[in-house]
């Protein structure tokens, strides 16, 4: 049937491509005929509203519909052009810095007409095309801040932009973000403090532009409310928009022929993309009866994978910026000293984890930012950082500890805690394994459902001893994983207690400096000094593996790997058959 | 009949009230909101989405003000809007006013659908689905009891409550992969996942057009999920058929003379259908609401997952929207049971 609605779709596009052509002026629909299946996770894509995104599969919609200022590479992470051409950096003598983005004139906003299925350019009210401006992006920062709109990823904003935290959090109005429209084609920003990552937030899809005139309505424009996001109301700019959307079971998005086309966001050479929202097994399957051309490949199926002829060499293993680790309560009792944390994580056997185990080709983390991550240290240039497996050491320091105490390693009374997985249930298996033979050490595993878990974890009394917890990437940057996950006030380790529960100023200091150097090298060193005092001298957390994403692709399809979950470049991959 | 029917409908009511009185309170007595994620909010962004959730409010206040929306019929001159907060089940203009009832509020996880538009857009697939498979697990299961019972210990008795046995113990979530597997991906026959029928849908809940494509989609999950239950159907039948043709009448019947065939299917298959519908009618309220597993095998947009996934996302309103509807489901089905009971057994009387 798929092949039935291939046809029926090429015959749709052969005729759309036959009317346009007789329409002098209107471009040919880029990568006609060429469609590309893929697949997100069962369940409905939560949203495309760039202001409300927060999952991968949303992220990966918008990143596609919306173009930032600036546009991270998806293979180096890298600050590319986005919709700005350039941009100027400024120190302010306040401490600020502003950063000037001068922003290309000829990006049109366009809406897929279903009763054309065309994609048509948006006129206003006068008639004129609605080019993308530098108020569009105002639009998009201030409504995604607005305490009304509420937005979950607006508070990465809220913590970069000056007055943007006051206005979020209700305590001043709009007219306080440090965001300026010059004229149509330039925008200030006005960041808190200088750091390298300011551009990297300027370019997450919090900030992208949206379209107020569909979103509150206007002269000549129903407002659509909650509802733009729906297709037929949707309306963006990027080399691709929304075509389709049948909830919980397709989305289907399709080249945007006014779409320019820039060195880094060339015109796309596929015409449509669909993803099937199907959990992963039945997506597997779907991709062997040749009727996905890109999917994940579930665990179970990896071996089978691996070692049959045609499959393996249609996998990829790539990296994805996410760590896995357990973390400390430094605050509890017998993983309040240093020695005994230490012991615990040189005692875990990262590589027969990710061999035996998780096997699906994962890094064994030795510490915490993910390589790849700009300033993030690599095993290249730092090939001894961190914590390495270790046994005969952590015997040593765990000895130290029981010596001063006057204990026993069987007296030691230590608890693990994860949420409800079969997945995290057998890693904790494994690893209190090692700890039992490495060590002697018996560590109960009590497991509790995601969002009881997420309560406990962050309580300041009934933190558990050891947790896991996963982070993965907002922006590819290491700040996101040392500051806003692990630094005081961070995600894991929040300033009114429970997670890490741990401060160490010479580990916060660090951070600030990192994040204002400009030079890279010495960057990646500053933290690298902070990560050595995160999982070494303090050793507040175990980092355990790094993630990588296991997907197999069908040979005609070209193309990258993103090392950003959700944040595939499409526009660059193509179809040849 | 009539009066019985009124009072049946007024205990719905009170049915309902005390569902949702006791899931509105266990749900917010369990740990964990709508908006804890393994990144933590800060607490300016958590008081936003309180805000704008009204979940800032005392719970004796959210649960009044969710039982006025969804049940008491608003009469107002303001027009609809497209805010997800607005989104009622009943919309009837009448002159200048607009009649609405049944706001089941948005969705926390998808930011831009309602309660409604899941019943909307879910619902019809997964009635479609339970219909199909109900109509499996009876076509499937009674020739299977009649036969199993009527030639009782011979071959064909033991063949078919081989395939009883065989149906309930292997589950769909054993039995749906291996289908997906030999019919979808190595034989090409059917589409491994997927559903054959999108919105909008004719009157409401039914495909738009019933074609190849419907029914190529429909039969691998209805078979799988119809198989079980037409397990338990036969095994029902054989067991009620079996007493009923050692009862006196049945040997009375006989003994006048009468046909077999009418004998069984006038006298014997009548009145031992009675447990066989009583099961009919909670199977099929669990069928027609949807099925977790069968939807997630199948890739099936229904309803199914909602009644799991609102639960650990702690999306209150779905879960509220979801237990109502199969409380509604299960007290009709019910209902409808006792009204055949008294068409298949003169005996039984209600009024």
């Amino acid at each position: 049937m798929r092949s039935k609605l291939f046809v029926v779709f090429s015959v749709v596009i052969i005729a759309s491509m036959a009317l346009t052509a007789c329409q002098l002026g209107a471009p040919a629909a880029p990568g006609a005929g060429k469609v590309l299946r893929m697949s997100f996770g069962a369940g409905d894509v939560p949203t495309i509203d760039p202001a409300l995104t927060t999952d991968t599969s949303s992220v990966q919609i918008v990143e596609e519909a919306f173009v930032g200022l600036s546009r991270a590479n998806e293979e180096t992470s890298l600050s590319e052009p986005g919709l700005a051409d350039s941009w100027d950096v400024a120190d302010n003598a306040d401490g600020t810095e502003t950063i000037t983005f001068h922003l290309r004139n000829d990006v049109p906003w366009v809406r897929y007409n279903p009763d054309s299925g065309k994609v048509e350019k948006v006129q206003d009210c006068s008639g004129k095309d609605r080019m993308v401006t530098a108020n569009d992006f105002a639009y998009g920062i201030l409504r995604t801040l607005d305490p009304a709109t509420a937005s979950n990823y607006a508070y990465v904003l809220a913590f970069a932009i000056v007055g943007a935290g006051d206005y979020n959090g209700g305590n001043a109005d709009a007219s306080a973000v440090g965001v300026k429209v010059v004229d149509d084609q330039t925008l200030d920003i006005v960041f808190n403090q200088p750091a390298t990552y300011n551009i990297n937030i300027a370019g997450m899809w919090v900030a992208r532009a949206q379209p107020k005139w569909i979103i509150e309505g206007d002269d000549c424009t129903t407002a659509a409310g909650d509802k733009w996001t729906e297709p037929g109301n949707f309306e963006s700019y990027g080399p691709y928009t929304l075509k389709e959307w049948v909830h919980d079971s397709t989305i289907t998005i399709t080249a945007n022929p006014y779409w320019p086309g820039t060195a880094s966001v060339p015109v796309p050479k596929i015409g449509e993309v669909t993803w099937s929202m199907l959990d992963e097994a039945p997506a597997f399957a779907e991709y062997e009866a040749g009727n996905l051309d890109v999917a994940g490949v579930p665990l179970a199926d990896i071996d089978r994978v691996k070692t049959d002829p045609v499959l393996s060499k249609e996998l990829k293993i790539a990296p994805d910026m996410c760590t896995y680790y357990y973390g400390f309560n430094t605050k509890a009792p017998v993983v309040d000293d240093q020695r005994v944390r230490l012991a615990l994580s040189e005692a875990v056997d990262r590589q027969s984890l990710v061999d035996n185990v998780t096997k699906g080709g994962q890094e064994p983390a030795h510490w915490f930012s993910r390589p790849g991550l700009a300033g993030a240290p690599t095993m290249a240039d730092h090939p001894d950082l961190g914590v390495f497996y270790n046994p005969d050491d952590a015997k040593a320091q765990l000895q130290s500890y029981l010596d001063e105490k006057g204990l026993t390693a069987a007296d030691l009374d230590l608890t693990l805690m994860f949420n409800t997985s079969s997945g995290h249930q057998k890693i904790a298996e494994a690893i209190q394994q090692m700890w039992k033979d490495n060590l002697g050490v018996d560590v109960k595993l009590v497991n509790q459902e995601w969002k009881v878990y997420l309560e406990t974890i962050r309580d300041p009394v009934a933190t558990p001893q050891i947790f896991r917890l996963g982070w993965c990437m907002d922006y590819p940057d290491a700040n996101n994983f040392l500051k806003e996950d692990a630094g005081f006030g961070g995600s894991a380790n929040p300033a009114e207690g429970g997670g890490f529960n741990w401060k160490n100023d010479k580990f916060e200091s660090l951070l600030t400096q990192a994040a204002k150097e400009t030079d890279p090298a010495t960057r990646v060193d500053l933290y690298a000094q902070a990560e050595e005092i995160l999982v070494k001298t303090d050793a507040a957390m175990i980092p355990i593996y790094w993630y990588t994403r296991v997907s197999t692709t069908k040979p005609y399809v070209t193309r990258t790997f993103s090392v950003a979950p959700g944040q595939e470049h499409i526009e660059k991959w193509d179809i040849t058959k | 009949m009539g009066r019985y029917i009124a009072r049946r409908l007024i205990y719905l009511v009170a049915v309902l009230f005390v569902v949702s009185m006791i899931t509105f309170g266990l749900m917010h007595a369990v740990p964990g909101g709508p908006f804890d994620t393994e990144k933590a909010l800060p607490p300016e962004i958590q008081a936003n989405l309180n805000e704008r959730y009204n979940l800032s409010d005392p719970l004796w206040k959210q649960y009044g003000k969710y039982m006025y929306e969804v049940f008491i019929p608003h009469v107002t001159s303001i027009a609809p809007t497209q805010s997800v907060n607005d989104d009622f089940m009943v919309t009837i203009k009448i002159g200048s006013v607009w009649v609405r009832w049944m706001n089941f509020g948005p969705s926390f996880s998808s930011r831009s659908r309602t309660v409604n538009d899941i019943f909307r857009q879910q619902l019809p697939v997964s009635a479609q689905l339970g219909t199909l498979s109900l109509l499996v697990a009876l076509l499937v299961g009674m020739p299977l009891g009649i036969l199993a019972a009527l030639k009782q210990n011979t071959l064909l008795d033991y063949f078919g409550m081989g395939v009883a046995i065989f149906g309930v113990s292997v589950p769909v979530i054993v039995l749906g992969p291996i289908m997906v597997w030999i019919f979808g991906v190595t034989l090409k026959w059917f589409p491994p996942t997927g559903w054959g029928a999108q919105p909008p849908y004719f009157l409401g809940f039914l495909p738009s057009n019933l074609n190849w494509n419907f029914f190529s989609h429909a039969t691998m999950p209805s078979v799988a999920l119809g198989l079980g239950s037409s397990a338990v159907i036969a095994r029902l039948t054989r067991a009620t058929l079996l007493q009923t043709v050692r009862e006196d009448y049945i040997r009375t019947a006989r003994a006048k003379g009468l046909r077999e065939s009418l004998i069984i299917t006038r006298h014997a298959l009548k009145n031992s259908l009675i447990p066989v519908v009583t099961i009919l009618g909670p199977l099929f309220a669990a069928l027609v609401t949807g099925t977790f597993v069968t939807e997630l095998i199948f890739g099936i947009p229904g309803m199914g997952k909602y009644f799991v996934t609102s639960i650990t996302n702690r999306d209150y309103p779905v879960i509220m929207g979801t237990i109502l509807l199969y409380a509604v489901f299960l007290v009709i089905a019910n209902l409808a049971v006792d009204i055949t009971y008294a068409y298949l057994d003169p005996r039984i009387r209600y009024d």
